[in-house]
């Protein structure tokens, strides 16, 4: 691959100064004059009608000055479910921190205050925790038309993909393996809670809110609102994470516009942590049943995937179980059904069909190369994708090298014993998973002026929440317009001063507000090359839509490979993480030095998945036990490991300079890979995450 | 201790009926004040504040210092964290008044007349912060540390810094950054900026 | 928050005096208080801060009797790093390392982190169980993963102190102030079963606080421990920990002293195992011994059973290798 001048060389975050002396304003740090403050009120049940609400106690307290409730507010959240109508304020409600009120006062302490004065009668209803149980006949009803969400043509049926015969392929099979695998609802945890400030200025609205798509955001904003979307501004500098639950709007933002309304001033709306963790959204639970066929050498012949998704009552996810398509076989079937529950909302966590799909299927397929008395590497290799879904090319293809070269680097030959052959009281194991993620070409804009200095201005609608899209996209315009970093200024997070973009997610935002970018850059160089630099104050301005060229009837993909070495003291049932390699082909990377925070800190949570979290409920009363950061034993400092990364730079001809997909494949594989160091290490399998002590002492005994 | 506001009625079946009790409203009188001293990054303020109001609360909304983030405002996460008298603590979990006349030190005093500390460059040069919401709170662990161990080894800095969670998981990089702040990381591990 | 006013009462009678006001709480540290005030789990209305007590912090060894004086204040940080503490009660500098992390260590106190309210996730979230003031346990027929296999009924849960299992195996006094003065309790006797009162974990009347904490004389051949097992490598309550307390005379151990956390509602000692170690070399094979023998009478919940083989382990291994030591 050819070297760059300015993309692929480590380069230090170009808004890194904000961030380490405090002056980078997040959305909480802005204050703005006559700002009100406003909380909400959720509800405690799981499932229950709403009989009354008496708002008088909270009315008369002083400072209080707007209250919304379903009774006066009955806005739909058009993002907050794409199949049923969810309103701001539901009635029934439907899981525990369900909002049932909002309120704003002068300030948070009051506003806090006047939500527990607030009288609401409930009449609770039957609730239903698991999709399994969600799918039982006599199951409470919890949207209308049955639990089994509905798919993309509205039929009450599961997701389905099939491609050969499935049968067929059990048939061709000389063994048959068969077993099933589940993982919880976890929470995207982000430091920084929510918040959003709603402002208006006659009949112009400006919602300051942390969000990962300022232009989704702003659309939907102004379509549940019904305004015109000139009428709407959203404005986001800096926000502190989000793995997925910050794109698109939300009901808060919403909140916060129609009580700054009725006030007549700004309200900043704050969330507690345990509303961030039960009142937005987190990853989906799943049950997992694999039936997968093999010839004895090894060859794969069918694999089957009968797969059931918690949603939450409202369906804001896919609810998808994926993972398959890292392995060639000619006859697959996966039928995955998203179902209602009355647990909090499911919806996207990074990668978000992918890292529970894969440590389900990695697992079976790690019993299997055990069973035939393979080497799981060897294994891999033999099956592992060549062509997308076994019959569309890929544009470029790392997986072997990541594998091979990962393999390695990290010594896999040297550190792999058969599994269970351990004894002692202390005894370590290795695993590999293997991962894939789309790197799809897709709409995006990008506007760049360049002015009588030479200093060139670069419009792109991101905000950065933590990946370096800021940093990425000015290496990007520096690298096509031929100048140093110095000569960029980049402008982004305000809907008034930035282009469309796609919104950070689906790991998206490279690859093609990049590839806006790239273009407009060549388009000003054109007219530079025409005109000149513009004199005194002008600016030379290009504007770009792009929509992306054809893939030529190909699959753009980025693909992983983690390895992971873990110690587990038998008797204590206690895992160590003790090695960790990630092998990453993401085309060409554009900032090594930020990639690889990526990739360590992908790894670091897809550990903590695998060991630690859970959102765990009562199942006598439907509530929550362990929301927040000390129930779900977030990973510290002293959990995490050295992770080791390792770029294998495949030559993509699209994107930007090649570049593919980063940011979710980075976990993707990582669950996996230290569920079967740990099955390596002790010979027995644990298939519910997280892979707990109790757990690991339970299949020791 | 009082009950939880939470009542649930005991019976089987459907139809619970099932009200949330009010709290009893505090309206009758202003809330209690205390006027405290506090010196914050080298400024004596003199500033009333409601008893309630943590430290955090005070820096962020009456002080103007919005360095210092709010995470969970329950302890359990560090983006708080600020030097209370030379110690790193949890503001969001001390209140104001428990402040009077001490010293506190947040992320804005680390800078002095305009110069990075070495924990920001070094910070900046190996990439610390993602999203950068938990970076003051590590910086101020990691500036309790160096104050006392100008030299730790890594684990010294995994344990010093361990009250500090990173949700985006850039641990290896803190680490690395305040290695090299110290002077303590090895060579070949040191970052070509 | 709920608003309440702080009050800096000046020593400790004023201390007690201000405690008997109306929903009136002791503050120390202040990190669990704050966090159960805003989870509504406590509703005072005074705030007894008691930092401001003079002299509630100072460490010294005394001499009538001989011991170290360790004032109720005391920072889990300054007791850790406090080198006499560090030497002749390392069980106690250990236990109070292992608590959180550094920032609350750095505020958090010994009086606070005895009289720690539990971390059940039930009384937590605010469900009316007796801790609350309730009449019910959650726990047994609910998640039990982390709640008591010794000594549980009618609550379950696990007592959440580090420093009280050491205090326990070092034969500590626990100074209490009332409004009639300072009384000594054993710390034995400090700590209270569900059986007596499902609502408390230890025998403070409304109006009392722990002012100090008397450790008994460090004999020369006294060697100490304590291990912490938890779930994630720091920052989390222990599953099972042991406190451990030998006085040796050269290979042999003289008399033992063994308490657990995380097992039951209260530290939980050991006598029968201490029995069985009086006189002995502490070999493999009584160690071993030792740690069967600890879990008799255990009685596991559905989810806890793992606890047992856990703990066997843990009582082992901190046995042998606080024997083993040089």
């Amino acid at each position: 691959m050819n070297s760059l001048k300015t993309v692929g060389h480590p380069t230090s975050r170009i808004d890194a100064q904000k961030r380490v002396t405090g002056t980078a304003t997040y959305t909480g740090d802005l204050r703005l004059p006559g700002m009100l403050y406003a909380r909400v009120l959720r509800s405690p049940h799981p499932h229950a009608r709403i009989k009354r609400i008496d708002l008088s106690k909270a009315q008369a307290l002083p400072g209080v000055k707007t209250i919304l409730t379903h009774e006066n507010c009955d806005v739909i959240w058009g993002s907050g479910d794409m199949r049923n109508k969810r309103y701001l304020f539901n009635n029934p409600v439907r899981f525990v921190g369900d909002a049932v009120a909002a309120v704003a006062a002068v300030d948070r302490h009051t506003a806090e205050e006047a939500t527990g004065l607030i009288e609401v009668e409930y009449e609770k209803l039957p609730f239903v925790l698991d999709p399994e149980d969600a799918l039982k006949t006599g199951a409470v009803e919890i949207q209308p038309g049955g639990n089994l969400s509905t798919n993309a043509r509205g039929q009450h049926e599961p997701e389905t993909y099939r491609r050969g015969n499935i049968e067929t392929g059990f048939a061709a099979a000389d063994r048959v393996f068969e077993d099933q695998y589940s993982s919880p609802h976890i929470n995207n945890a982000q430091l920084e809670p929510r918040v959003a400030i709603a402002q208006w200025d006659g009949d112009h609205l400006t919602v300051f809110t942390p969000t990962q798509g300022i232009s989704n955001c702003h659309t939907e904003i102004a379509r549940d609102l019904k305004l015109a979307p000139e009428k709407v501004r959203v404005v986001c500098q800096f926000m502190g994470g989000g793995f997925g639950n910050k794109n698109q709007n939300h009901d808060f933002e919403l909140m916060a516009a129609i009580l700054a309304k009725n006030a007549g001033a700004p309200v900043k709306i704050e969330f507690t942590r345990k509303e961030d963790f039960l009142s937005v959204h987190g990853r989906w639970p799943t049950k997992q049943y694999y039936k997968i066929g093999v010839r004895n050498d090894g060859t794969l012949t069918a694999i089957q995937l009968r797969g059931y998704s918690g949603m939450g009552p409202y369906r804001k996810g896919t609810g998808g179980i994926a993972g398959i398509e890292i392995y060639q076989c000619p006859h697959v079937e996966r039928m995955v059904s998203p179902v209602y529950t009355n647990k909090a909302v499911s919806a996207n966590l990074r990668g978000p069909d992918y890292p529970q799909g894969v440590f389900g299927l990695e697992s079976l397929m790690d019993d299997i190369a055990a069973s035939l008395k393979m080497d799981p590497l060897e294994f891999r290799l033999k099956n592992m994708t060549r062509k997308f879904q076994d019959q569309t090319p890929y544009t470029s293809i790392g997986l072997e090298d990541c594998l091979r070269k990962g393999a390695e680097a990290f010594e896999w030959k040297q550190r792999w014993r058969a599994p269970g052959e351990k004894t002692g009281p202390v005894r370590r194991g290795v695993g590999v998973a293997m991962g894939s993620f789309g790197s799809n070409l897709g709409r995006s804009s990008a506007v760049i002026d360049v002015d009588s200095h030479g200093m060139y201005h670069v419009h792109v609608g991101v905000t950065d929440i933590g990946t370096a899209a800021k940093t990425t996209m000015a290496l990007i315009a520096a690298e096509e317009l031929g100048v140093g970093l110095d000569k960029i200024d980049l402008i982004s997070g305000d809907t008034d001063r930035c282009p469309y973009s796609v919104g950070e997610s689906g790991s998206r935002t490279t690859v093609q507000t990049g590839m806006a970018v790239v273009q407009a850059a060549k388009e000003l160089k054109e007219q530079i090359a025409e005109k000149g630099l513009p004199p005194g104050n002008d600016v030379l301005t290009a504007t770009v839509n792009l929509n992306p060229p054809a893939l030529n009837g190909q699959a753009r993909v980025s693909f992983v490979a983690h390895f992971a070495e873990v110690e587990i003291d038998i008797e204590m049932g206690h895992v160590k993480v003790t090695k960790y390699v990630a092998a990453h082909d993401s085309g060409r990377v554009v900032n090594p030095l930020t990639a690889e925070s990526q990739v360590k800190g992908g790894a670091t949570m897809g550990i903590g998945m695998a060991l630690h979290e859970e959102l765990l409920y009562d199942r006598a009363s439907g509530l929550p036990l362990t929301a927040g950061y000390y129930g779900a034993r977030i990973m510290t400092h002293l959990d995490t490991p050295e992770v080791d990364v390792l770029w294998i730079q495949t030559d993509d001809p699209y994107g930007p300079f090649g570049a593919k997909t980063l940011g979710e494949p980075t976990i993707i594989p990582s669950p996996a890979a230290v569920a079967n160091a740990i099955y390596n290490a002790i010979g027995k399998r644990v298939k519910d995450l997280p892979i707990t002590r109790d757990k690991v002492l339970g299949v020791l005994a | 201790m009082k009950i939880s506001r939470r009542k649930f009625v005991e019976g089987t079946g459907g139809g619970l009926v099932a009200t949330t009790v009010p709290l009893q409203a505090q309206t009758a009188a202003e809330p209690p004040k205390t006027t405290i001293k506090i010196t914050v990054n080298g400024t004596v303020h003199r500033i009333e504040v409601e008893d309630r109001w943590t430290l955090a609360e005070v820096l962020r909304d009456h002080l103007g210092l919005t360095g210092s983030k709010i995470g969970c405002d329950r302890g359990e996460c560090g983006a708080c964290t600020v030097l209370l008298d030379g110690k790193n603590v949890y503001s969001c979990s001390q209140l104001a008044v428990w402040a009077d006349g001490r010293t506190v030190q947040t992320v804005e005093g680390l800078a002095q007349n305009g110069k990075l500390d070495p924990l920001q460059e070094a910070f900046i040069e190996h990439d610390g912060p993602q999203c950068g919401f938990c970076t003051s709170g590590q910086l101020m662990s990691a500036k309790a540390l160096l104050n006392r161990h100008p030299h730790p080894d890594r684990d010294q800095v995994r344990h010093a810094m361990t009250g500090n969670i990173c949700r985006c998981g850039n641990y290896n990089h803190y680490v690395e950054s305040v290695l090299a702040a110290a002077g303590t990381l090895s060579a070949d591990a040191r970052r070509k900026a | 928050m709920r608003s309440f006013v702080n009050v800096n009462p000046r020593d400790w009678k004023d201390a007690v005096g201000k405690l008997r006001q109306l929903n009136a709480v002791p503050a120390g540290g202040g990190s669990d208080l704050l966090g159960m005030i805003k989870e509504h789990l406590v509703e005072p209305d005074v705030l007894v801060h008691l930092k401001a007590v003079k002299g509630a912090d100072v460490i010294s060894w005394m001499t009538k009797p001989r011991g170290m004086f360790v004032g109720g204040l005391v920072t889990l940080e300054e007791l850790s790093s406090f080198d006499p503490v560090r030497k002749n009660y390392t069980v106690l500098a250990e236990a109070a390392e292992s608590v959180a992390t550094p920032q609350i260590r750095n505020v958090g106190t010994l009086a606070g982190n005895i009289c720690q309210r539990p971390w059940c996730w039930y009384y937590r979230n605010g469900f009316p169980c007796f801790k609350a003031g309730g009449k019910q346990c959650f726990s047994i027929t609910g998640e039990n993963q982390f709640h008591a296999i010794f000594g549980g009924g009618p609550s379950f849960i696990v007592h959440p102190s580090d420093t009280a299992p050491a205090l326990l195996a070092l034969d500590a006094q626990i100074s209490i102030m009332g409004p009639s003065g300072t009384r000594q309790v054993p710390a034995a006797e400090f700590f209270a079963l569900p059986s007596v009162d499902a609502a408390r974990e230890n025998v403070l009347a409304k109006d009392e606080v722990v002012a100090a904490v008397r450790l008994p004389d460090a004999k020369p051949n006294m060697r100490s421990t304590y291990n912490k097992v938890m779930d994630r490598e720091t920052w989390t309550h222990a599953v099972v920990s042991a406190a451990i307390v030998l006085e040796m005379d050269q290979q042999v151990c003289k008399s033992a002293r063994i308490v657990l956390g995380g097992v039951a509602p209260i530290p939980w000692r050991l006598p029968k195992v201490e029995a069985l170690l009086a006189g002995q070399r502490i070999t493999p094979e009584l160690a071993a011994q030792a740690g069967e023998l600890a879990l008799e009478g255990a009685n596991p919940l559905a989810k806890n059973r793992y606890k047992i083989p856990l703990t066997k382990a843990v009582v082992r291994r901190t046995l042998l290798g606080l024997a083993e030591k040089a």
